[in-house]
């Protein structure tokens, strides 16, 4: 956990922000002013959320529409069955860290 | 599976809805669209956001559910159509020129009597009263937008079954429509399903407590009246641990010169040990497109099954499918699909093996003539993981004359090594041998014809009940007459 992957004040509340740490891609949302990391990959058919809308706790994948719980990864709704993977995160100041 | 929480947006949406009262739109109605068939109200043609909002006002829906028809609108205008699909046929539609709610009564009657004349003939016609005397637990009959008649046997509704349309459920018992509903479809599916999330009324809901096994088959019937309408209902099948439901359902539409619509969104649920089996016969005219989203889940130990025949419309494009979640789920799916002239039955099957130990068996049959076409459009998928899966798909085509064609398109993505997958695929073209057999025993051309297409759908017959399986005997003599010579 040594760089900060983003700046909290890039994330609006109700946003998300793609990053990518080594090789994986995250998601950050920002809840309410909470900060929660998921995989960027819809475990139905392996697309990227980032141009998914987040409601609340939830992000609605723009392909077929499952949606996924972003605090525990929950998949909420077909056609998606596996959780997505989701990350600790930590943030310091404005600075957002991932333990990925 | 979870709850979807509208309530974030319908909160938003307060402040942005205009509280219509029920009332002002039905006297906006009477004065604004008068109708020679008498309707309580018909909207104007075309899809906006003032219908979608007069639609749940005038069913005094609950601001989440608002919310959720808004969403589904943005998304539906935001899918492009299918581009896989038979786009041809699919740039008939003008989704402009539709009527997206037509009520034909001010309410569900549960009496038979009490039903208005106009609509009572039609359905007596169709023999659903008949048929509920003879063999039904309980009937559902929506013309046009909306549930006009419906009764349950006593027996049933004792035992805690709840068998009503999706208006009533979502009135008398929102709470087990709200968790459940749009949890196997989703509104951002497909494009259709955004637009009967949209506009949807109508269709059939169940819920079969724990341990309960409905005996009889539930029915419901779908008459389309009206041209350039569009039937959006919304089912939901809810089968809890250990219990057991047969639910069929017809569809009709009589004869018009432009074309009609009915997108269906069908969801069923089968939680550990339960039972569905969803019985379908589509019976549309010729200019019906018909296309429909079908999806079940079933968790441990559960089973469900699909029975479904496709004849009539110009464009079917249903493909029911069934997620196995649970270990030692098992799913069945049965389809019939008829051609005919200027038809296209683009059908099939969608089963999704994600857990150990889960079975199906996938078994499609069709015939095209007259220059019909058939579709057979598939998915097996087996996850990692899903060891012991088990599937086996037979898919076959009978081809009366050289103007008809049919194809075959299955997909499989098999991504657990422990697992046992068949697939069986043929084309033939009906047999001179055959028919000439027949005819040399004293049968007419097109009575061997029927007899021998009735042969190939006869796995299908069988599981019908046995009024439907007469009918459906019937409707394939009908269709093949002049099929040959």
């Amino acid at each position: 956990m040594s760089e900060p992957v983003a700046r909290k004040s890039e994330i609006a509340d109700g946003t998300t922000k793609r990053v990518t740490v080594g090789e994986r891609s995250l998601l950050l949302c920002n809840v309410e002013g909470e900060i929660f990391a998921i995989e960027d990959v819809c475990t139905h058919d392996g697309g990227a959320l980032d141009q998914g809308e987040l409601m609340g706790d939830r992000i609605m994948c723009p392909r077929h529409g499952a949606f996924f719980d972003v605090k525990s990864g929950a998949a909420l709704t077909l056609p998606a069955i596996v959780p997505v993977q989701t990350y600790k995160v930590r943030v310091e100041g404005d600075d957002i860290y991932v333990e990925a | 599976m979870g709850l979807i929480e509208w309530s974030m947006m319908a909160t938003e949406l307060k402040e942005q809805v205009s509280p219509l009262t029920a009332q002002a739109l039905v006297e906006d109605y009477r004065y604004g669209f008068h109708d020679p068939e008498n309707y309580v109200f018909k909207s104007a043609k075309g899809l906006n956001e003032e219908i979608v909002l007069k639609i749940s006002e005038m069913k005094g829906e609950p601001v989440w559910m608002r919310a959720f028809r808004l969403k589904a609108l943005e998304l539906f205008h935001a899918k492009p159509m299918p581009a896989w699909a038979d786009t041809a046929a699919l740039s008939e539609i003008d989704l402009s020129n539709i009527h997206y709610f037509v009520k034909s009564t001010e309410k569900t009657e549960q009496s038979w009597d009490d039903v208005p004349d106009d609509i009572k003939r039609t359905f007596d016609r169709l023999g659903i009263p008949e048929a509920e005397r003879k063999f039904l637990s309980g009937v559902s009959a929506q013309y046009e937008s909306e549930v006009v008649y419906h009764s349950v046997v006593e027996e049933l509704e004792k035992d805690g079954v709840i068998f009503c349309d999706m208006d009533t459920a979502l009135r008398e018992h929102p709470d087990i429509v709200r968790k459940y509903m749009a949890t196997v479809i989703p509104p951002g599916d497909n494009k259709f399903a955004a637009l009967n999330s949209a506009v949807w009324s109508g269709g059939s809901f169940v819920y079969v407590p724990p341990g309960v096994e409905v005996k009889m088959p539930l029915q419901a019937y779908f008459r389309i009246n009206t041209e350039n309408m569009g039937q959006f209902e919304r089912t939901l099948i809810i089968a809890d641990k250990g219990s057991k439901v047969h639910y069929i359902e017809g569809c009709t539409a009589p004869q018009f010169s432009t074309s009609s619509l009915h997108s269906a969104v069908v969801e069923l649920i089968a939680m550990e040990g339960a039972r569905i089996r969803y019985t379908t016969i589509q019976n549309w005219y010729r200019n019906i497109f018909n296309l429909v989203t079908k999806r079940a889940v079933a968790h441990k130990n559960a089973t469900v099954e699909w029975v479904d025949g496709n004849i009539g419309s110009r464009l079917t494009m249903k493909y029911p499918a069934i997620y196995l979640v649970g270990e030692g789920a098992r799913g069945e799916i049965l389809s019939a699909a008829f051609a005919g002239e200027g038809q296209h039955q683009d059908a099939g099957a969608k089963v999704i093996h994600a857990a150990p130990n889960t079975t199906s068996v996938v078994t499609n049959k069709s015939v095209s003539a007259h220059g019909g076409k058939t579709t057979y459009r598939g998915l097996v998928e087996i996850h990692e993981g899903a060891t012991g899966a088990k599937t086996r798909v037979r898919c076959d085509a009978l081809i009366m004359d050289d103007k008809s064609s049919s194809d075959t398109k299955p997909t499989m993505k098999i991504h657990e090594q422990q697992s046992t997958v068949e697939h069986e695929a043929s084309v033939s073209k009906i047999g001179e041998e055959q028919l000439f057999y027949a005819m040399s025993r004293g049968l007419s051309e097109a009575d061997a014809t029927a007899l021998i297409v009735n042969g190939f759908f006869d796995f299908f017959v069988k599981e019908l009940p046995m009024e439907y399986a007469v009918e459906l005997n019937r409707l394939i003599k009908l269709e093949m007459e002049g099929a040959v010579g």
